[in-house]
């Protein structure tokens, strides 16, 4: 393959050049494009799996056959299951040390910044490239304590036990299509527990790379945090830009016990040829705090909802959620909230942008449950849209069975202000960094919730979608 | 396919065939039996609405459905010009007021009592069962019936638009503003009726007019069937306050599509409320379609025992500079359930529009349930649109304070509810109207 098939998708050279560029494939396995169940037995012996492992794939295989494709939300009739490489195995196992990685793995994430970034302000590190982990590493100090930062196929064979106890409780192949989909080819992801207790100070951060050209990644992420422990894993992703569409299709499962907190926060930049269909969710216990910030400014299609079960009295539930969708971009975000006990309490804030014929918007459900007396939720969701071909779409469900309870949505859609516009133009600042002054502060209280150098690289991020915007 | 539904297909068959041969025999013309024919085409092409269709995933109609084919479509009253030959149950519930303004009654499936002014017709105005119209004023009516309300919204339209009985038709000519205002009464007498009217009103440029339209039986053991359809016309620059008030007994299963188009100018002020019924579920939509059009709606709904409430409006803003403001109030006791689905659209180009929407929801017990499911959908970028919707239990704050007062837990109680009501309420135009329904509030809470 060679690389003159980088994208010819103009309108994001910023994107093309840091992050759109692909190395020549070198992989040690790559399956034949299409699924059945020869790739996914192939998946599971490649991967030298537990029996059981290899049945719940298959058996998820069934379910991917029967379940129909979503009838709302974005397009997905346009996915092709049958040209999409399941698995590509890019090196023959991860390291630890970042020298032995290979040379153009090596190039690609010293050129996303990663190891840079480990060094600086991470307690840990993990690097996918394709269907595998390539490399792995934890703080010391925190092995020491017994935090587990695995890749997740490291996960099931160094922690079956812990990890059979909890794979697929949370999220179940019969959830969705595309969640059994990643049930039966899933590779990669993290594996984390953190014991009773222990407080992981700096981030955790996995970084997800697509480079195979056809290619569907399909990571799974366990995460458990035991009672009264901390962890905030943070999650980037990138690819090249191809000219024909890779699938990413994660499932991410999280269980937060008694006092636990946990925060998992995602910066998506993948390529807009990127179809990002993600299934999300945590279950939160006593006292125990779930918070999802999720970014969404890349992909063509995504369509995410980060779910909180508030399954016990005084658990509490967070998700903060941007999406910007530029051209030829649906961002369908959202989340969703169960209150399934007494007194407990969630907050969504999103803010989305659409912008050069975008198309962004906010789905989403809080439920309380009978008997979730004292329940409280608040819902905000805003939305800017740019310019007159551009689309924003607010669908909020609630679904209230007790009345003890305080439900509270509000939604509104504008454009930038003419009189804020005025008012900066006056003070001398140009009008294009005017409006993107005007979104910086319009998307700052999610913002200002990210580490330090990922706000300043989300603002970056932000500044790039809107040069030119004003006219 | 099920028995049920065999059942029901036959039956409707029948219905259909029978349907247009009684409509031939009492003067129909040919148009509007064609209209009928392609109706029934659509409901035998349709299957009967499942939960698969996110309007009806929340609405399960199949207690009804095993009763369908033993309903009767054609229940028919004797059209008379004595009023006091109607239900003195139904007069009752009138009042006194009935007796002087223009008025269509419908009992069942047909029209009972028509009867319009002197004023009025001098102005030119129609008040007039729908059937009269389609023998009478064919020109005025079919330029409108059927423009906005297809019969391909699902299986139940169809079956209402081919079995259409009765219905009322008014008129105002253009720069006419209504002498008096206009009162449509719906009444069901007896269980296993199935009844299907239509209304359309069209009002002139600069027209002005009040339309009152109440419906309401007395509770009676066995189901019976209401699918309604309302369509109105708001040319450029008029004026319609328009009230649909639900009352029906709680034997009665309600479906109805409400469409309205507001011109260039023109000005809606829209009432709905919800009270009876076993349940109910029922699709108002206002289309904005010329600059300058406002819409303003006010609803409520107020369930209890194990009533069913289903609201879906669509604000629909298809030019730019237009109005909408949206209330809805919902309050449950006992084991009642709502639901409120509220969507606004605005159209590519629409620019200026203001939309807004809210959705407020009081839970009086812990078995009650309130879904609410406000949308935006939005495809301009000069905008000003905003939705809200809470949910919740009457504030201990309030009742404290009430309480403090000297009221009784429940005297207070009954004060929150009014004052949640209030707002709507104070929308309704006529007094004796709004008054019946402050009655039957204070009655429901008990």
């Amino acid at each position: 393959m060679s690389t003159a098939e980088t994208s010819t998708l103009g309108s994001k050279d910023e994107y093309t050049e840091k992050y759109g560029f692909h190395d020549a494939d070198q992989y040690v396995f790559k399956a034949r494009k299409g699924l059945d169940r020869t790739i996914v037995e192939q998946i599971s012996q490649m991967k030298g799996e537990p029996q059981w492992m290899l049945d719940y794939r298959l058996k998820a295989l069934d379910i991917f056959y029967k379940k129909p494709m979503p009838m709302w939300g974005g397009d997905v009739a346009a996915i092709n299951f049958d040209d999409i490489y399941y698995y590509v195995k890019p090196t023959t196992d991860e390291v630890k040390s970042w020298d032995d990685v290979p040379a153009d793995m090596k190039r690609t994430f010293d050129k996303l910044g990663i190891p840079e970034a480990e060094q600086k302000f991470l307690s840990g590190v993990g690097a996918q490239y394709d269907s595998e982990v390539v490399y792995h590493k934890i703080k010391e100090s925190l092995e020491k304590q017994g935090v587990i930062f695995l890749s997740a196929d490291h996960g099931l064979r160094d922690h079956e036990e812990l990890f059979k106890e909890y794979f697929g409780t949370i999220i179940p192949s019969t959830d969705n299509k595309f969640a059994a989909l990643n049930s039966a080819v899933w590779s990669g992801g993290s594996f984390i527990y953190v014991p009773k207790g222990v407080h992981v100070d700096v981030p955790l951060q996995a970084y997800f790379r697509i480079n195979t050209k056809d290619m569907g990644q399909f990571e799974r992420t366990l995460i458990i945090v035991d009672e009264g422990a901390y962890v905030h894993y943070v999650e980037g992703c990138t690819a090249p830009t191809y000219s024909s569409d890779s699938l990413h299709s994660a499932v991410v499962e999280i269980i937060v016990k008694r006092g636990g907190r946990c925060r998992y926060t995602t910066i998506q930049n993948w390529s807009s040829n990127v179809y990002n269909l993600v299934t999300k969710r945590a279950v939160a216990y006593a006292d125990a705090t779930m918070e999802w910030v999720d970014g969404n400014l890349g992909s063509k299609l995504t369509m995410k909802y980060p779910a909180v079960i508030l399954k016990e009295p005084g658990a509490h539930g967070e998700i903060l959620s941007i999406a910007f969708a530029g051209k030829d971009q649906h961002q369908d975000a959202g989340g969703k909230v169960t209150h399934a006990a007494p007194n407990t309490t969630s907050k969504i804030v999103s803010k989305s942008i659409s912008k050069d014929g975008g198309r962004a918007g906010y789905r989403g459900l809080i439920k309380v449950q009978k008997g979730a007396v004292h329940s409280r939720s608040t819902v905000q969701c805003d939305a800017l849209i740019l310019d007159p071909e551009s689309r924003s779409d607010t669908y909020p469900y609630m679904e209230i069975e007790e009345d003890q309870v305080s439900i509270g949505h509000e939604a509104t859609v504008s454009k930038i202000g003419d009189e804020q516009i005025f008012y900066l133009q006056s003070r001398g600042i140009g009008k294009d960094e005017a409006a993107a002054m005007i979104v910086s502060g319009f998307i700052e209280p999610i913002v200002k919730e990210l580490p330090m150098e990922y706000a300043v690289e989300m603002n970056r991020l932000i500044q790039l979608q809107m040069e030119g915007s004003v006219g | 396919m099920t028995t049920a539904e065999l059942n029901t297909s036959t039956s409707f068959e029948q219905w259909a065939g029978q349907a247009a041969s009684r409509a031939a025999a009492a003067g129909e013309t040919p148009a509007f039996a064609e209209r009928r024919r392609a109706a029934a085409e659509v409901m035998r092409s349709l299957v009967l609405p499942t939960r698969a269709d996110e309007l009806w995933r929340r609405t399960d109609f199949r207690t009804l459905e095993a009763a369908l084919p033993a309903l009767d479509p054609f229940v028919t009253p004797t059209l008379s010009d004595n009023l006091n030959l109607l239900p003195a149950a139904l007069l009752e519930r009138l009042g006194e007021n009935a007796l002087c303004p223009p008025i269509v009654v419908q009992v069942d499936g047909g029209t009972a009592f028509e009867r319009s002014t002197d004023s009025l017709e001098q102005q030119g105005v129609i008040v007039c069962s729908l059937d009269r119209a389609v023998r009478e004023h064919a020109d005025k009516l079919e330029a409108h019936y059927g423009t906005m309300l297809g019969d391909d919204v699902d299986w139940y339209t169809a079956a209402g638009s081919a079995l259409r009985s009765g219905g009322a038709f008014v008129y105002v000519p253009d720069g006419v503003e209504a002498a008096e205002p206009i009162r449509i009464a719906q009444w069901i007498s007896r269980p296993g009726v199935l009844a299907a009217p239509r209304t359309v009103i069209v009002l002139g440029r600069g027209a002005k007019a009040v339309v009152v339209d109440e419906q309401s039986s007395v509770t009676a053991e066995g189901i019976s069937l209401h699918v309604g359809a309302v369509e109105a016309f708001l040319g450029d620059e008029s004026k319609l306050a328009y009230a649909t008030l639900q009352d029906w007994g709680r034997n009665v299963y309600h479906y109805s599509n409400h469409r309205a188009r507001v011109g260039h100018n023109a000005e809606l002020q829209w009432v709905q409320t919800m009270l009876g019924s076993r349940m109910a579920k029922a699709n108002s939509y206002f289309d904005l379609a010329g600059a300058g059009a406002q819409a303003f709606v006010h609803g409520f709904m107020f369930g209890d025992q194990r009533q069913h409430f289903h609201l879906h409006t669509l604000q629909r803003h298809l030019v730019d500079h237009t109005t909408s403001d949206l209330l809805i109030k919902c309050c449950l006791k006992d084991r009642a359930r709502s639901i409120y689905q509220g969507l606004i659209q605005v159209s590519e180009g629409a620019q200026r529009t203001d939309a807004y929407q809210a959705n407020r929801n009081l839970l009086l017990s812990d078995t009650a349930r309130a879904d609410s499911i406000p949308g935006l959908e939005i495809l301009a970028n000069d905008v000003r649109c905003t939705h809200g919707a809470t949910i919740g239990h009457v504030d201990d704050e309030q009742l404290y304070y009430l309480m403090a007062r000297g009221l009784p837990r429940r005297e207070a109680q009954r004060l929150v509810v009014e004052g949640f009501f209030a707002p709507v309420l104070d929308r309704i135009p006529l007094d004796d109207v709004r008054e019946q329904l402050r009655h039957e509030i204070e009655h429901k809470l008990g």
